[in-house]
């Protein structure tokens, strides 16, 4: 699923690792979803919005919605 | 989280290695005692199938850790990960079974379906990784 992480998170100056400390998972984790190859689950991907100060449709686009 | 392990792994290490301690105890003791005492009946029948019990352990100290981990990412490399062994090894049990019943190829004793399980799970391990770079 593509997502605004990368951009995101380079405005907040964040390394991967950096964000993988605040949400408490691996920097591969967060390589996964940022690169669209893994769907978080919900609770993670509203622990993003939070994080992130946004809402999880801003965060991730759904493909067929293109 | 990476330096530092998750704490479902670090629970799974200090279940393991106890346990593979265990194992190897068991194993020394009952080859030990069949040479020595050569015991037979239902003793020997129970003495056989000791050493099969610290390697359930493993397999629930396994689906312990699958459970507990929390980076659901980690979880799901693991699990497929688990399930590519699973097929891979019960593909080669089942050809090898059959080998074993046409062909003059050796026996293999049926523990190594374990140890086979493992070996391919550590293989297969860094392709599924792979699958999401």
């Amino acid at each position: 699923m593509k997502n605004r992480l990368r951009v995101l998170r380079a405005e907040r100056n964040w390394s991967q690792a950096d964000l993988a400390e605040r949400l408490k998972v691996s920097r591969q984790s967060v390589n996964a979803i940022e690169t669209g190859k893994f769907d978080p689950s919900l609770p993670l991907a509203f622990r993003l919005a939070r994080l992130f100060e946004t809402t999880i449709e801003q965060l991730f686009t759904d493909g067929d919605a293109d | 989280m990476d330096g530092s392990r998750s704490t479902a792994i670090r629970r799974y290490v200090r279940r393991f290695w106890p346990t593979m301690l265990v194992y190897v105890l068991t194993i020394l003791a009952v080859t030990w005692i069949f040479k020595q005492y050569h015991p037979h009946g239902f003793l020997m029948y129970l003495l056989a199938v000791l050493p099969a019990l610290p390697i359930l352990g493993i397999i629930a100290i396994f689906g312990l850790y699958i459970s507990e981990e929390q980076d659901e990412f980690v979880r799901t490399v693991m699990m497929q990960s688990s399930l590519w062994a699973t097929g891979i090894v019960l593909a080669f049990a089942t050809f090898w079974g059959f080998l074993e019943d046409y062909t003059p190829v050796g026996k293999l004793p049926m523990y190594w379906v374990f140890v086979a399980w493992c070996v391919v799970f550590g293989l297969v391990q860094p392709l599924v990784r792979r699958r999401y770079r």
